[in-house]
Formats: structure tokens, C-alpha cells, sequence
């Protein structure tokens, strides 16, 4: 068996694991949304924080597992990682200023 | 063995698997993640003027939000990280040159694709017959951010097409060609994921 057949697995199985962690985020965010006509939607500054953190949790699943930045250099780790936090960040500071 | 086994690895994908290991491989090429970091910067700055305009007048752009069928986004957004579990896996198929696997996930990357494309434009239907057009703010962001979106998915679906197309020619089909066109798929899904977190979930 190869080296490539022999890693096959775990990186299979680290991508289905990041693809359920992303939908099951994602199905959570329903309870979270404004968008139930039932009620008026209140402002939410935990809300907001929240979408913030899984927002920057699941980029990085993205970038890490789908797009295979996890065995890529460190230049392309650190300018992803560099893009992900700066937007989460500004979104936060525009937001509670 | 059986004969489905995948046939014997180049000299190209052993070396690939040796870099993979030792952290160091750029999956597709420079040229590709120019792109997409150009890219995600740019959407960046769409994201943070929308959010500028939204501090301005939050009250407006909730109750507007309100309008958008979470049930919808939910939906879509499962739809496109599905399209990406896909073409992700089929990148690991062809890594092993297993690439009439990676063929079939392709195709079933590019039909989620397709669904998405397909949902969005049926959400749109629906928002602009109840009325909400771009003379509201808050739509005004909704139709630019999820059209040029959807303008980057359509694209994504035509690379997917190459890639296939590629692939089924013993002689082009390469590990790299199909990580090329992964790393665009996938920044099509990373830019989803912000859009659906701004305009259908936050308050």
C-alpha cells in the first residue's frame, strides 16, 4: 500500500466530519435567525456575537479541510487565517460601535 | 486484488502525497489562490460597507431581514457545503488516481451547484412578486451580494465542467488540474457561508 492510499482514509473522514459539523452549525442558525414572521425580531448583540464566532468557525472549516490549507504552506495558513479574522473582527467592531 | 483498484500512482502524485505529508503542498496553483485571495478581499469589502450601511439605520435592515425565508437559506447553504463534501472528496479520489470516483463526485458537486442556482432563483422569484425590490436598502445589498454570488457559482459550474472534461482524458488528467478548480469551488461555498451569516441570521 501507498503513502497516498494510506492517508486516504483519515483525510476522507476529516472531510465528512468537517461537513457535518458545518451543517449542523448552519441547521442550528435557524433558531437564531430574524427571519420568523411569527414575531418582531429584537436586536441581539448575543446573537450577533454568536453568528460572528460560528461564522469564523466555519470558514475555517472551509478553508482548513475542504480546501486543503491544513497541508499547505504556512504563507497561504497565515494569509487565510489573516483574511478570516480581520472580516469576522471588523464585522464585530462595526457592529457594537 | 480486484481490477477496481485505482491504477498505479505517477511519479507526480507520489510527490504530491510526500509534500501533503510534510505540510508543505499548495493544492492547485499560485495563480489560482491569487485569484481567490483577490477575490475574498474584495467580497471583504462588500461585507464591510454593507455592515457600515446597516449600522446606520439597524432597525430598517432587521426588519427587513424578517422578510427572508431562513427555511430557504438554511436549505441553500446545506445544499452548497454538500456540493463542496464532493468535490473535496473527489480531489482525494483523484490524489489516489481513482478518477472515474472523481468524475462521479464531481458531478455531484455540480448538481448541487445547479440546485443552488436553482433555489436561489426561485427565492428571488418569490421576493420580487411579494415586492421587495431594490428600492429597500437592505434588498438593494440582498440582490447585489447573492447575484454577483450566484454570477461566481455559475462560473464554479463551468470549471467543474473542464475539470470532468479534463479528467476524462487519460492523457491531461491530473491531481493538480482538479485541485485547481476545487480551491475556486470551495471559495464560492467560504463566501456563501459570510453572506448567509450577514443577511439572514445576525440581528
Amino acid at each position: 500500500m501507498t503513502a497516498t492510499a494510506a492517508q486516504r482514509p483519515h483525510e476522507s473522514r476529516a472531510i465528512t466530519y468537517a461537513w457535518a459539523v458545518l451543517c449542523a452549525i448552519t441547521i442550528g442558525s435557524w433558531w437564531l435567525s430574524p427571519g420568523h414572521t411569527t414575531h418582531t425580531a429584537s436586536p441581539s448583540v448575543a446573537i450577533t456575537t454568536a453568528v460572528v464566532l460560528l461564522g469564523f468557525i466555519k470558514g475555517r472549516l472551509v478553508i482548513r479541510y475542504f480546501m486543503a490549507v491544513n497541508t499547505a504552506p504556512r504563507w497561504l495558513k497565515l494569509s487565510t487565517d489573516a483574511w478570516l479574522f480581520a472580516l469576522w473582527a471588523a464585522v464585530l467592531a462595526i457592529y457594537v460601535h | 486484488m480486484t481490477n477496481t483498484e485505482p491504477t498505479a500512482l505517477t511519479a507526480e502524485q507520489t510527490d504530491h502525497a510526500d509534500r501533503r505529508q510534510r505540510g508543505t503542498h499548495l493544492p492547485g496553483d499560485g495563480h489560482m489562490w491569487l485569484m481567490v485571495l483577490g477575490d475574498l478581499i474584495i467580497f471583504g469589502g462588500y461585507f464591510i460597507v454593507y455592515m457600515v450601511q446597516r449600522a446606520m439605520a439597524p432597525a430598517a435592515y432587521l426588519q427587513a431581514q424578517q422578510h427572508l425565508s431562513i427555511t430557504i437559506g438554511v436549505l441553500n447553504t446545506v445544499v452548497l457545503v454538500t456540493s463542496s463534501w464532493f468535490v473535496a472528496q473527489a480531489v482525494r479520489a483523484a490524489a489516489d488516481a481513482d478518477y472515474e470516483r472523481a468524475v462521479r463526485l464531481i458531478y455531484g458537486g455540480g448538481a448541487c451547484g445547479v440546485l443552488f442556482i436553482g433555489v436561489k432563483a426561485y427565492e428571488w422569484t418569490m421576493k420580487i412578486t411579494q415586492g421587495y425590490t431594490n428600492s429597500n436598502e437592505f434588498f438593494m445589498f440582498y440582490y447585489m451580494l447573492t447575484g454577483v454570488h450566484m454570477f461566481h457559482v455559475a462560473l464554479g459550474v463551468l470549471i467543474l465542467g473542464i475539470v470532468v472534461r479534463e479528467l476524462r482524458n487519460p492523457r491531461r488528467r491530473r491531481p493538480s488540474m482538479v485541485e485547481q478548480g476545487a480551491t475556486y469551488w470551495h471559495m464560492v461555498d467560504l463566501l456563501w457561508l459570510v453572506i448567509f451569516g450577514l443577511l439572514y441570521v445576525m440581528r
